[in-house]
């Protein structure tokens, strides 16, 4: 008898948290929505107006919107570390984040998508893109890393959204149990009338593993294809063979960060604490002290190879960066992704949620100005000291930052009250 | 006529189980709803492994063989040599092979899944029956005790 | 033989005789001896390095398959002494190094040797401490970090200084990651075989998908073996899609004659098409022929693989590659031996 009440516990708990939202669950979302409406307009002025509204200029043509890009992608891998790659090592911990990272990385996913759109200004050909068949018979050029981003991105939408709605089946059903009215209707729907019979069970149980092994690849992959954006042309700071795997743990870095950002404070909203606790944030904070000794690592031997051969663009890209117009946000960075999670070595420090939180927010800064300070240094300082420029972003370019944060929130909001935060199914099977 | 035994505790659940295999019940006759997954049960129930993964498997070498396919064939049609690479470069196409490898299998995966669970079930969903967090024994076609 | 190994000091004995033996060699003044001796070093420290760290890693957390393989694994750590003491011996083939005529501050013979020997030695001191801490003790955990660290830092100096700068001045940047992710996919090799040797394979009644630590083992190798095709995709794709003549040379050298062309396709088949397909089924990740015989091939793949990187540079000797070779061979199964008669009782 006692499994019974514990299991109903569990249903009850997880699902509380989908009750009707208070008032400061109310602010968030208006702040939130209100930064979108406000990035939607930018972006429709933008478009109206042409790209001249944003600061690019002369040589850096690449700037914000890409930065934006690349933290948002990077942002998504986290979430299927947690869910996809913890599952095939059999981490116990996982089952208090997955949930809420997988969501993370579908939201992270839709939000970078957009840039590319944004980005190319006059967003309506962005149909150049897709390998369809045309009556002047001409093919996407399948040579270039924009394809593949398409690809790659493309893939892991699709299979992370999968994966997130194949993750959910079991507690669908849960929550059309429990739940009335119109929600209970679509619950249902979305459950597939999903029953629970021994055969369901073992083609799922079979399903999840196979997706998860596909997800794992995804992991490296994709930002490697990101990465290879840059690193396929040959402008120095860009033009390295390190990027594909600095870039995936600078991602996992972001996004593990970004998870604690959003997991500390949804604990203490809907009272979670029993079933995420201070364990699971000690777990996941090792993780960002690992990815963030990668990132270092690739930092060190950047600067390293830079100041080794004989190759004075590449000399010249990194002092630039160290001492140059945008230095500050170089030590910055620095400072954020490579000083600041050193002090989780401490045990201490690793099981403070309030510290925690606050080395996340560090960190999510910390990876946003990387990726600004890779982009923007190598193109405003590239060979021909002729071409040499630099860059400054608008306010156009700053709201619709502003508002791809603010959606981001959004969604992430609205899923946290209308679908289970935690796996309801995964915790009672470990009960 | 099915029977129906309903369990609130795992274990009495699987002792149940295991008592009706002794006594000889076919297997095919056995249903069983549990609100997770229980391995013991399949073990006991001795179905085998899931076939979702043939489905898997075809759809990977789909995905790669329609990757290297579509890249190769759509460089020929009309051969521009772009960057001075060479017009069929395999490096770049192995990505977007790799890509479609994993699209197709995950898709094909999910597809073969819906199929063997013959989801979604318009029964279930109309239906509206619930056995909550209970394991439950069903025993079909005129099954005895 | 087993005698003296069982003696006190035995061991110690062995290693000196070893390595005066390889001393004699390579100090010959006659071609091909330094690059020999290289070429043994680096498969070696590689490996043995490897080893210390594949239990590291898997004491950082938790994993189960270490308890069965760690006192084997970590009783290599004297050799890597005696890898010091070989770093020494190629002092004087430092100088055939591209950039010996023109030392820089990076790049000059004092500093390039010492900082690879303190590192070396900062390697025996951390995986002494580890391997003298219990399996499961409190500040185990943060040994085998120290460990790695330093792991991490002397496979990187490897890579950039002893091999990089071979090709001066063509830079990977990644050729320290990739030498140390391989250092580690050996040691996971070595721990598969070491695991099958001593605990021979999984009982025959055992469910077929159950795991084991010989499957965990196998899952570590399938793994890394991805790992391993990414790091060379990624180094070989910006090589070539960059096509500077600068860098695409390295490649050149190494892609446009044979042998060393039909090598680099071998090594390529040794280090991932061979395991990957091999280890993909879940009853081959448990089966003593398929893991073993995918673990020789790993070692091996290094192996060529280093060849492959000092070969248009570097001349080698064969009789002073077999003896060097032979030998460490030799004094690597002799301390494994030793480190797994050394606590198990007598008899």
């Amino acid at each position: 008898m006692e499994n019974a009440e514990k299991y109903a516990k569990v249903d009850r708990d997880i699902l509380a948290a989908m009750e009707k939202p208070g008032r400061l669950y109310l602010a968030g979302l208006a702040v939130a929505a209100a930064l979108t409406v406000i990035g939607g307009i930018l972006w429709a002025y933008q478009i109206r107006s042409g790209l001249g509204v944003a600061g690019y200029t002369h040589p850096v043509n690449w700037a914000i919107y890409i930065t934006n890009f690349v933290f948002w992608v990077g942002i998504a891998h986290s979430g299927t570390l947690i869910s996809a790659v913890l599952f095939l090592f059999r981490a116990r911990y996982r089952t208090s984040f997955n949930r809420a990272a997988e969501a993370m990385t579908v939201f992270a996913l839709m939000v970078a998508g957009m840039f590319p759109l944004i980005h190319l200004g006059r967003s309506w050909v962005f149909y150049y893109l897709i390998p369809y068949p045309t009556q002047r018979q001409l093919w996407v050029n399948f040579r270039s890393p924009l394809i593949w981003d398409v690809f790659a991105v493309g893939t892991y939408f699709t299979v992370s959204v999968v994966f997130f709605y194949v993750g959910m089946l079991p507690d669908f059903a849960v929550a059309r149990r429990l739940k009335e009215g119109i929600r209970k209707k679509i619950y249902t729907v979305l459950s597939l009338g999903w029953k629970g019979t021994d055969r369901e069970w073992r083609h799922y149980g079979m399903l999840y593993l196979f997706l998860a092994a596909f997800a794992t690849p995804l992991v490296a992959s994709v930002h490697s294809v990101v990465s290879w954006d840059f690193a396929m042309s040959i402008v120095p700071g860009w033009h390295t063979t390190l990027f594909a795997p600095y870039f995936v743990a600078g991602a996992i870095f972001s996004g593990t960060a970004m998870v604690i950002t959003l997991v500390i404070p949804l604990r203490k909203a809907m009272h979670l604490h029993e079933y995420i606790t201070d364990d699971h944030f000690e777990s996941i904070a090792k993780i960002l002290l690992f990815t963030s000794l990668i990132v270092s690592y690739a930092y060190i031997v950047e600067f390293g190879m830079a100041s080794y051969g004989e190759n004075i663009f590449e000399m010249e890209a990194f002092r630039y960066r160290a001492l140059g117009e945008f230095r500050y946000l170089t030590w910055a960075m620095i400072f954020c992704n490579s000083l600041v999670p050193l002090t989780l070595f401490a045990k201490r420090l690793r099981r403070n949620t309030a510290y925690l939180l606050v080395v996340s927010l560090l960190v999510n800064v910390g990876m946003w100005l990387e990726r600004f300070v890779i982009i923007v240094t190598s193109l405003a300082h590239d060979f021909d000291p002729y071409v040499w420029g630099t860059y400054r972003p608008t306010y156009v370019e700053v709201g619709i930052s502003l508002g791809s944060f603010g959606l981001f929130f959004m969604l992430y909001l609205l899923f946290v009250k209308n679908l289970p935060v935690l796996s309801i199914t995964e915790i009672k099977e470990h009960l | 006529m099915a029977d129906r035994m309903v369990f609130e505790d795992r274990n009495q659940f699987l002792e149940a189980l295991r008592r009706l295999v002794r006594e000889g019940l076919p297997g095919e006759r056995i249903r069983v709803i549990t609100p997770f997954g229980v391995p013991e049960a399949e073990e006991i129930l001795s179905r085998g492994r899931s076939n979702v993964r043939f489905f898997a498997l075809v759809g990977a070498a789909s995905g790669t063989a329609t990757g290297f396919a579509f890249t190769i064939l759509t460089s020929l049609s009309w051969p521009l040599i772009v960057g001075g690479k060479p017009i069929v470069s395999i490096p770049p196409f192995i990505i977007i092979a790799f890509a479609l490898t994993i699209l197709f299998g995950a898709l094909s995966t999910f597809a073969g899944f819906l199929l063997l669970s013959r989801l979604p079930s318009l029964r279930g969903i109309r239906s509206g029956e619930e056995v909550g967090n209970a394991f439950v024994i069903l025993i079909e076609d005129g099954g005895r005790r | 033989m087993t005698g003296l190994l069982e003696r006190k000091g035995g061991l110690t004995v062995l290693i000196a005789v070893a390595g005066a033996l390889m001393a004699f060699v390579s100090l010959t003044p006659a071609p091909g001896r330094g690059g020999s001796l290289l070429l043994a070093f680096l498969f070696f420290v590689a490996v043995v390095e490897g080893c210390i760290a594949a239990a590291a890693a898997g004491a950082t957390v938790n994993a189960r398959w270490v308890g069965s393989v760690r006192k084997e694994l970590l009783s290599v750590t004297p050799l890597l002494l005696l890898a010091a003491f070989l770093l020494l011996l190629l002092i004087p083939f430092v100088d055939s190094y591209p950039w010996a005529g023109s030392p820089g501050t990076w790049l000059r013979k004092d500093f390039f040797i010492g900082r690879n020997l303190a590192f070396l030695l900062l390697a025996y001191v951390t995986a002494r401490r580890f391997a003298a801490a219990p399996a499961d003790g409190e500040g185990t955990k943060s040994r085998a970090a120290w460990y790695l660290l330093v792991f991490v830092t002397s496979q990187s100096l490897a890579a950039f200084d002893l091999v990089m700068s071979l090709e001066y001045p063509w830079i990977s940047a990644l050729l320290g990651g990739y030498f140390f992710i391989e250092a580690l996919y050996g040691g996971f090799a070595v721990s598969a075989i070491l695991y099958l040797l001593l605990h021979g394979s999984p009982p025959a009644d055992r469910a077929p998908e159950s795991r084991s630590d010989l499957s965990d083992l196998s899952i570590l190798m399938f793994g890394f073996s991805l790992m391993w095709a990414g790091l060379f995709f990624a180094q070989f794709l910006t090589i070539w899609y960059g096509n500077l003549p600068e860098e695409v040379g390295f490649i050149a050298r190494r892609l446009s004659a044979s042998p060393l062309r039909e090598l680099c396709v071998a090594v390529l088949f040794l280090l991932f098409f061979i395991p990957f397909p091999a280890l993909l089924s879940t009853r081959a990740k448990s089966n003593p022929y398929v893991v073993s015989a995918v673990a020789v091939s790993i070692l091996s793949g290094i192996l060529v693989e280093r060849y492959v990187f000092l070969a248009p540079v570097v001349r080698f000797s064969p009789v002073a590659l077999a003896i060097d070779f032979a030998l460490l061979l030799l004094l690597f199964l002799a301390v494994v031996y030793k480190g797994s008669r050394g606590i198990s009782p007598r008899g």
